[in-house]
């Protein structure tokens, strides 16, 4: 596991590298690193609608003369067929780096497993999609592929008769082989709708689609590219010659000249050792048991059924059920109940509940109200400190360290699960300003921590940043792992504000217990 | 980094990252780069299927369910085939095809491929039967006659494929290229 680890490690390294690198061109908004996966999905969209169109004009008992006429209606079908083709590439590349990204940072076991599981089975549904779609052609390269395709699956003792002799010219190739192929092409889509709901069906809200500008980008430099490098044809088939040189889709291809010179007992035992590795990463991918993130729990006598917790979960593993204990005057009906096999212990419920009843257990918000006063206490921030509130896993890598251009760190395990009350507390103390540096939005390792920290602390959402807190002293900003000089600058931007400010007041005591006792009754106020 | 500086580079990146994907998508390969040529047999025949019948004892009988005692058990089977391809003289395969499917009572399939240098080839192809067909049984009129043989001089061409096949209509191996 240790191999497993570094290997995660070394990932992480290289794609912070790359998201850093892709911000500063387009911005976190638009950067496709983190937008793989809906990429994926609006490849697709694209690879859907283009498709029906070329169903009208695909005839199965003349393929290779069909497809070839559509290439030739130079106003529509070229490119169309061009844009197929390119999406269904752009959307095996997009899928690899979703599944990297997964992969690197962890979140590929425990509730997360059949995402993972069902990521890997829409990949390869979509190989083999293509794989028959290439056949669709029946150029060479579609004979090529046939051909490996049958000498594999004649291994198998499922077919009455071996497949590869369909290809070896005793007979015409029969239209029920090319039927069957256009049905795979078309039935295998469907199939893919179904695993993409189960892919996200273990997450609220899910993002299927990528922003409108970054979306309608791609499929315009796709359009752009079918328009001025339309796709060719290859040489037709030809039973009775040795494929001709061709140009091949090395996305769909790439496996062709590596299983040719082998045993297809060989290249089968590859394929069934990777796809094993694959799929079986949620096992050796999760840390071991003690060192795993333990669940949310509820404390029933602080709940106040306010439904916050319920809505802000990003994984759904929160339901409101009746309540059977603590049942007394003013209590209410339900209360909030984590389910633990759902639970990825993100901490955005600690973050949404006012009353601090909610959360993992040693990060609740009385937790992090307990952990900042050690904070204060040992660190002792003036009207001058600016105590920078940073993402372990982004805020361009800062917490780590105590320090960073002389402000405090206070390391959070996310941002959107940071308590407002901590904010409040920090300024209380005396502390002249909080710069709060969360991941990226669409990169947040929990979905939607930048999301409902935002309205938390502007647009009062549950649990707020209560109104008598100074905002001029309170500053969000976004930073992945790899963009140290934007918390430089973002830093420096809150610090020459802080300056026209007047000095921060500071509050002689707290009692970190009143404020947590206090919170029911406001809450149900 | 200027604003123009970066903005160019967005641009840049995109175009060239779109570039990739065109250019792998469509990048040449020859799946078989030889100037050999190639001779394929490959034929579906039927065969002989013969069947092994013996009477249920009683005992066995009794442990069937009442509608599924019948008092002859019978398994049947398809006999193999030895095929024999000789090229310019020297024997290359040698080997016995049996029928296919778990109980070998599908037909037999025969599907090899071999490369030769171009030019003319003798070849010597023979198919012929295994093993008895049991006493009392008949041979089946439209099966695979007992011995298929082809015995000719080919001129093989750089690339191209020779099929040795069986014409199921004339009963006998021929030779295909392709040709209408």
């Amino acid at each position: 596991m240790a191999i497993v680890a570094s290997a995660q490690r070394g990932t992480r390294r290289i794609l912070a590298r790359a998201d850093a690198w892709m911000n500063r061109l387009y911005g976190w908004r638009f950067n496709p690193l983190y937008h793989s996966g809906a990429l994926v999905v609006a490849l697709l969209l694209v690879v859907l609608v283009t498709g029906i169109y070329l169903l009208f004009f695909y005839r199965i008992g003349a393929p290779f003369a069909s497809v070839a006429r559509i290439t030739d209606q130079v106003w529509l079908g070229r490119w169309i067929r061009g844009l197929h083709r390119y999406a269904s590439d752009a959307a095996v590349v997009a899928a690899l780096v979703h599944a990297l990204r997964l992969f690197a940072q962890g979140r590929s076991w425990g509730p997360r497993t059949l995402a993972w599981v069902s990521g890997l089975v829409l990949l390869f549904t979509v190989f083999i999609c293509g794989w028959t779609g290439y056949v669709m052609v029946w150029d060479v390269q579609g004979e090529v592929l046939a051909r490996a395709g049958a000498r594999l699956l004649d291994v198998l003792p499922i077919f009455s008769e071996p497949i590869s002799r369909t290809f070896v010219g005793e007979r015409p190739i029969p239209g029920a082989f090319f039927f069957l192929n256009l049905f795979a092409h078309i039935a295998i889509p469907i199939g893919l709708g179904l695993v993409v709901w189960l892919h996200v069906s273990r997450v609220a809200r899910p993002a299927l689609l990528p922003s409108r500008k970054l979306m309608w980008g791609v499929i315009g430099l796709l359009v752009a590219l079918s328009l001025f490098w339309p796709v060719a044809m290859g040489p037709p088939a030809d039973l009775f010659r040795l494929p001709a040189p061709a140009p091949f889709d090395w996305f769909y291809a790439f496996w062709v000249p590596l299983a040719r010179p082998l045993s297809t007992g060989f290249v089968w035992a590859v394929t069934l050792a990777v796809a094993a590795a694959t799929l079986l990463a949620p096992l050796w991918t999760r840390p071991a048991r003690a060192a795993r993130p333990p669940a949310s729990w509820v404390d029933e006598r602080l709940c106040t059924g306010c439904e916050q917790c319920y809505q802000d979960c990003p994984y759904d593993a929160i339901e409101m059920v009746e309540r059977t204990e603590n049942v007394k005057a003013g209590a209410s009906a339900t209360v909030a109940r984590v389910d633990a096999g759902a639970c990825v212990s993100c901490g955005i419920c600690a973050g949404s509940c006012a009353p601090m009843g909610v959360g993992p257990p040693g990060r609740t918000g009385r937790d992090q109200l307990s952990r900042v006063q050690a904070f204060v206490a040992a660190r002792r921030p003036g009207a001058k400190d600016v105590v920078i509130v940073g993402c372990d896993r982004g805020a361009g890598g800062i917490a780590a360290g105590e320090s960073f251009h002389g402000a405090l760190v206070y390391p959070v395990s996310c941002a959107g699960s940071l308590h407002t009350s901590v904010i409040e507390y920090l300024l209380r103390a005396g502390a002249g300003g909080v710069l709060v540096v969360s991941c990226p939005a669409r990169d947040c390792w929990n979905r939607e921590g930048p999301k409902w920290l935002e309205q938390r602390v502007y647009h009062k959402r549950e649990a707020e940043l209560r109104e008598r807190v100074d905002r001029r002293r309170v500053r969000l900003a976004h930073a992945a792992v790899g963009e140290t000089g934007g918390v430089v600058a973002e830093l420096e931007a809150f610090r020459a504000l802080l300056a026209e400010l007047e000095a921060a007041p500071r509050e002689a005591e707290f009692d970190v217990v009143r404020e947590c006792d206090t919170a029911p009754e406001e809450a149900a106020r | 980094m200027t604003p123009l500086a970066r903005r160019t580079t967005a641009i840049a990146l995109a175009l060239g990252s779109t570039l990739a994907i065109g250019a792998l998508s469509r990048a040449p390969y020859t799946a078989d780069r030889a100037a050999h040529g190639v001779v394929r047999l490959a034929w579906r025949a039927r065969g002989e299927r013969v069947e092994e019948c013996r009477r249920l004892t009683p005992e066995e009988l009794e442990r069937l369910p009442a509608h599924m005692r019948q008092e002859e058990s019978c398994e049947g089977r398809v006999l193999p085939y030895r095929l024999q391809l000789s090229i310019d003289g020297a024997r290359v395969v040698d080997e016995l095809v049996q029928a296919a499917g778990a109980r070998h009572d599908r037909p037999l399939y025969v599907y090899r491929e071999l490369t030769l240098q171009p030019g003319a080839h003798a070849i010597a192809v023979v198919f012929a039967r295994e093993g008895a067909i049991p006493p009392g049984e008949r041979e089946a009129s439209e099966g695979t006659p007992p011995r298929l043989a082809l015995d000719t001089t080919v001129a093989l061409l750089s690339r191209r494929v020779l099929l040795v096949t069986y014409d199921d209509d004339a009963r006998r191996l021929v030779l295909r290229d392709g040709s209408p």
